[in-house]
Order: structure tokens, then sequence, then C-alpha cells
């Protein structure tokens, strides 16, 4: 299958995975093409869509909750980033994404803390 | 039509042992009975993530968890244990006459 | 100088960002794809990365004794005095 129609297909099935979740593809669609672009050729070497931007570690648990969408699996730390790790998705509301930070886990659960 | 009209027929009872399952097409419909202590339960056989069959996934008391990555759902409500708000299609089911029968028309959203 | 090095990914644009922006304010560093690497060196970055913050999240810059996981260009201006 030729990377555009698999890509195609990942965008069909995973908005329909992310939309009761709260959260929409990204505005930015040159960001979004690049980011299944990526997940395509994942899946073809390692056989899952896995998040481009976050390492396996070899450890099933641990890798399956990277596979795109991994939403469910790092909820609190995403709604408060307003997006996902990679910024493939943003909450529903979100027209700016560019405004959205990059909030590292470590810093995300400190603040937690604090409040 | 009448709501019994909606009723069909999927297996005999005596097909599914406690913790079994079979996948079943039904009217073009991926459905995946279930028997859980004396409880029968019909879903949908995709995974709402990527649309594996979950027939091939492992049942553990009431969870099913997906072959392809791990996603695990309870089949009395079809949630997803991750994200409740993401479900399978379920359907009601009965045992008349030593048959089990599913309403694929009523599709359970969640008892 | 402060030394800056990171940890990327070749599928992540982010880490795309971040080099882009060390080029562009001539701040020499080194990287390394932890996707690409061999298994001794993806072990070792594996490490650095679960014992920061346990998670695996790219890019990983380090400045010095410093580090910044994700795409942030302001932290890494005030730690480079930018």
């Amino acid at each position: 299958m030729d990377n555009e129609k698999r890509k195609e297909q990942l965008r069909t099935m995973f908005s329909k995975v992310v939309d009761p979740l709260g959260y929409k593809f990204s505005p930015d669609e040159e960001l979004v093409g690049f980011l299944l672009e990526q997940e395509v050729n994942i899946e073809k070497e390692k056989g899952s869509p896995f998040c481009p931007c976050q390492g396996l570690t070899g450890e099933r648990e641990h890798d399956m909750k990277l596979v795109c969408p991994c939403i469910p699996f790092h909820r609190e730390h995403y709604d408060a980033m307003r997006r996902c790790w990679c910024g493939l998705y943003v909450h529903k509301d979100v027209e700016d994404p560019d405004s959205l930070m990059q909030i590292s886990l470590k810093e995300f659960r400190e603040s937690k803390n604090k409040n | 039509m009448k709501q019994e009209d909606n009723w069909i027929f999927a297996l005999k009872a005596d097909e599914l042992d406690n913790g079994e399952k079979k996948p079943l097409l039904i009217e073009g419909n991926k459905v995946l009975v279930l028997k859980v202590g004396d409880d029968f339960f019909a879903m949908s056989n995709k995974c709402p993530h990527m649309e594996c069959p979950l027939s091939k996934g492992t049942l553990e008391q009431y969870v099913i968890k997906c072959p392809c990555h791990d996603w695990r759902f309870d089949v009395r409500e079809g949630k997803f244990l991750d994200a409740e708000e993401i479900r399978v299609p379920i359907y009601e089911t009965k045992v008349m006459e030593e048959g089990v029968f599913v309403n694929l028309s009523m599709e359970g959203a969640g008892k | 100088m402060k030394k800056v090095v990171m940890y990327t990914l070749s599928t992540c644009p982010w880490c795309m960002r971040a080099k882009k922006f060390f080029r562009e304010h001539d701040i020499p560093f080194e990287y390394t794809d932890y996707d690409k690497a061999d298994d001794k060196t993806k072990e070792a970055i594996k490490e650095d990365c679960l014992a920061h913050g346990s998670e695996m999240s790219f890019p990983f810059v380090k400045i010095d004794d410093e580090v910044v996981v994700g795409y942030n260009p302001d932290k890494y201006a005030t730690l480079l005095d930018l």
C-alpha cells in the first residue's frame, strides 16, 4: 500500500479515537502530514504506528502505550499541554497550535505537586 | 417491526464454555460472542483503535485485550479501560431454547 | 561556552526544530538519534532519559548540566544567556 493511502486510513481511524477524548488533528496541516508520514514508515518497520517523538524501550508494556493515538495513556499530562507530545493532536478549541509548549512529564508532575 | 423480530440466532448455547469466544458474521456485521460465567455477551469484533479482531485477543473475566496493541475493554459495557469515552459497540443477547440470540438493532449504550 | 548535547529521534519534527534553533544561534551541538543508534548507545540514552524524568520523550537537550526535555526555545536561550 502506498504511504498516502495509509496516511489517510490512519487519519480516518484515529480521528474517531481522539474525538470522544476531546481532541482533534492539529490545524497545522504541514506538521500533521509530516507526522503521519513518519508513523506510516514506523508502522512498516516496527509493525505499529508508534509516536514519532517518543522512544521505544523494547518492553511491550511500555511501548504499547506509545502507539498513536497514545492520549489515553498520558491523559492528564496531555490535557495540561492541550496537545499530545508530538503535536499531532490538540484540544478541540485550539486554533493556534504554535502557542502550545511541550511540557516534560517531570515538569508536569512537579507543577502538579506544587498546586 | 416488532422487537422480537430483531433477535438473530448467533450460536447454540452449548457451543461456548465459560471464558470462550467466537467471531461471527451476522448480517454483514463482524460480531464477537463471548461467554463469561453463565452469561453471554456480544460486541463488535473490531477494536475501535485500529479495527483489529478482538476475537484473537485474550479474555480474562470480563476484560478482553486486543491482540494488536493490548487495548482492554469490559465486555459488559464495551468500555475501554484506559478512557471510558471510547467504547466497542455492544449488543444485547438472550438465550432461547438452547440458542443464543443477538439484537443488532439495539446497540447497548452501557448498562 | 556551554556544551550542548542532544538525544533526538530521526522522525521527530521538534528535534529538528531544536537543531535549527542552535544552528541559527551559532551554538555548536552534538546529537545522537536514539532510533538509529547501536544497542549499546541506545541503552545508555535510555538510562539517561529514564533517570531524569521516567519518560522517553524527545528532544532531550543537555546544556552543561541542565536538562530540557522538549522543544523549548525560551529555556534554551535562558540557559545559554542568549
